[in-house]
């Protein structure tokens, strides 16, 4: 009687071993797959387009209003603190393109204006955000 | 001596509590971190200043946007519709053409977007973007 007893408290212990396995799967894929896009504080209406392309490394967001205010990381930004913003943002992640994120009212002239600031910050690829039809 | 020896093997058993709860939290902060949202994009040219790089002009097909939204394919008012109908027999003339939105500052961002989407439809390799001045 008493040698059964001792037995059944030895099975108690529950084997963590296969959960511990998944848990460490789990984790390396969240590292690996994480990217950290900075939001932009406002979520602009996207125009459509047929032709667009998921863009692998576009991580430097930076959204235009209807009424043509330029939002990047949650504040709202100065047309002159642009090239500041993206040179500090290209530092970080050197391999990283940008995306404006234009509201279909916002106007062309201020999307020239910022494409034109990025350019001199030193980053080659700017796409225009769209949304699929 | 049989019983120090015993009581070794037991405290060879590494108590592995801690770490589990590190790695625990880590999954919890990657899984809460993690957003799989990827900006669809359409990448968009902006062509330098510098003079080397002028086209001459009959390899360039413009596409003028006025600020009323009027859109003109070389000096021919046409409707969105017709852009990219337009834009294929120019380039079944001319298969190196490249296309050159030329916007007014008024303009919306979503034309712009459509046409250039339409062009890039039509075949366009280059499409790039200037501002009227």
């Amino acid at each position: 009687m008493i040698k059964r007893r001792n037995r059944s408290e030895e099975d108690s212990e529950i084997n963590i071993t296969p959960m511990m396995d998944i848990v460490f799967i789990m984790l390396i894929f969240f590292i690996v797959t994480t990217s950290f896009i900075k939001e932009t504080g406002i979520n602009p209406n996207r125009p459509e387009a047929e032709t667009a392309t998921r863009a692998e490394q576009g991580n430097i967001l930076i959204a235009v209003s209807p009424s043509d205010q330029i939002w990047m990381n949650k504040n709202q930004i100065q047309l002159e603190s642009v090239r500041i913003l993206m040179e500090s943002a290209h530092a970080e992640n050197p391999e990283s393109s940008v995306v404006i994120v234009a509201d279909e009212l916002a106007s062309t002239g201020l999307i020239i204006d910022i494409m034109d600031q990025i350019r001199l910050s030193g980053i080659s690829k700017v796409s225009l955000s769209a949304k699929e039809k | 001596m049989r019983r120090r020896f015993k009581k070794k093997r037991e405290e060879s058993e590494i108590n592995i509590t801690p770490m589990l709860d590190i790695v625990f939290i880590m999954l919890i902060f990657f899984i809460v971190t993690t957003s799989f949202v990827k900006e669809i994009s359409i990448d968009v040219n902006r062509p330098t200043k510098s003079p080397i790089k002028e086209q001459k002009k009959s390899e360039v097909i413009s596409i003028r946007i006025s600020a009323e939204g009027q859109i003109f394919v070389q000096d021919r008012l046409i409707t969105v519709d017709a852009v990219r109908a337009n834009i294929e027999s120019y380039l079944a003339l001319k298969p190196e053409a490249s296309v050159v939105v030329v916007a007014a500052r008024e303009a919306d961002a979503g034309f712009l977007v459509r046409v250039i989407d339409q062009s890039r439809l039509a075949g366009a390799r280059n499409v790039s973007l200037a501002a009227q001045k």
